[in-house]
């Protein structure tokens, strides 16, 4: 069975570009575009990872993980996507509940073998 | 117009005087305005050269992303002279993306001074680092990166991705500006200056710099050679953003070099006693 991945994303021309990669990667993706958006899809369906852009339109990235948990349906894994990985912002992310910390644009080997292993 | 000294001792001096004063009031009140409106300006400058970077970085981003897509042929075969021109597309972009980096950090230092994030670490773990990620930039320049490392080393007290930050620019620096068959090398120890400091230079075998712009280059946007046709490109940041980082811990950065001698540069680093 493929892996499911949730793709949080809030821009159009990165969401194209990786679910084009994963899907030619053979994973079943969906994307969301905002954290309402992740929040309410993530709720109705149980993903094996999501890659969530902590840098979002509406709110910050993370509060979709915290409700996710809250509802019981946290993803399996999630990685953190972003433009500048500092200590902080890795730090944050971790006791958030992230995997890792991912810095765009993420290489395409690593993202499939992240994804890959992560479903493994 | 009163132009001779002793009409000032004349009673209409005072009137003079107010009027002096009241002229001077307004100019004072003009240069304060001149000020904030220049304040102002810097500021959306700053704001300005912030959020373009930001939105520079999303279409690269795509760029990047779509080309190494290409590239790994996961869309399709694609041929070796194919792969070659993708592949510069990818070196290019992300050589604009390190461009972005800095303009982004310089702007949010002028806005909002960096602060810094503390944890005990060892300079060899990030030389090691740093090195290793060069390893295959070394080989393709035809250069020899050499380590030495005092074994005494202490650990250091400070924000490892910052120093990162500044090794990794100054090592660049160094394998852009030294031709093929030269040598690279970091040497890291305790400063025997000056007590309780960790001194680590990054050395090169290169073109050198005069004397006379030994304090120019960490000065923002400047550069040796600022002309358009100049042969080495970045934004001017990079050795700015290195002294500020050595700055915040404390520490002091500086060059030792002359033209056609190479360039030895040097930063220190409080040690971190306790830990021993």
């Amino acid at each position: 069975m493929s892996a499911r991945v949730l793709l949080v994303e809030d821009s159009p021309m990165i969401s194209g570009a990786l679910q084009l990669l994963l899907e030619s990667g053979g994973f079943d993706v969906v994307l969301a575009t905002s954290s309402a958006d992740a929040v309410e899809i993530g709720s109705r369906q149980r993903f094996d990872v999501m890659l969530l852009d902590i840098t979002l339109p509406d709110a910050d990235g993370l509060t979709v993980l915290h409700e996710l948990s809250q509802r019981g349906m946290k993803p399996l894994t999630t990685y953190a996507m972003t433009g500048h990985s500092d200590q902080e912002t890795r730090d944050r992310c971790i006791a958030a509940g992230c995997e890792d910390v991912l810095l765009k644009p993420v290489p395409v080997q690593q993202l499939l073998r992240i994804v890959s292993e992560a479903v493994a | 117009m009163v132009t001779d000294p002793s009409m000032a001792a004349v009673p209409l001096g005072l009137d003079l005087t107010t009027e002096r004063i009241a002229a001077l009031e307004a100019q004072l009140v003009e240069a304060q305005r001149l000020i904030r409106d220049l304040e102002e300006r810097d500021a959306l400058k700053t704001q300005f050269l912030s959020n373009i970077s930001h939105d520079l970085r999303t279409p690269l981003t795509a760029i990047i992303t779509h080309a190494e897509i290409l590239r790994d042929g996961i869309l399709g075969h694609v041929t070796s002279k194919q792969s070659e021109s993708i592949s510069t597309i990818i070196t290019g972009g992300r050589q604009l993306l390190d461009m972005i980096a800095e303009i982004l950090m310089h702007a949010r230092d002028s806005s909002e001074p960096l602060t810094l994030v503390e944890s005990e670490f060892s300079i060899h773990e990030v030389v090691e680092q740093v090195t290793s990620l060069n390893e295959s930039l070394v080989a393709r320049k035809g250069l020899t990166l050499e380590r030495y490392l005092s074994t005494e080393l202490p650990a250091v007290r400070g924000d490892r991705d910052k120093v990162i930050h500044v090794l990794t620019n100054l090592l660049g620096n160094a394998f852009e500006f030294t031709p093929s068959g030269g040598r690279v090398w970091v040497n890291a120890g305790m400063s025997t200056d000056e007590a309780d400091l960790v001194l680590i230079e990054v050395g090169d075998t290169g073109r050198g710099i005069a004397p006379d712009h030994h304090e120019l280059i960490f000065r923002e946007f400047a550069q040796v050679d600022s002309s358009a046709s100049r042969v080495h490109h970045g934004t001017g940041l990079g050795l700015t953003i290195a002294r500020r980082f050595v700055e915040l811990h404390g520490g002091r950065i500086w060059v030792e070099s002359e033209l056609g001698a190479g360039s030895r540069f040097f930063f220190t680093l409080p040690a971190n006693r306790g830990s021993e």
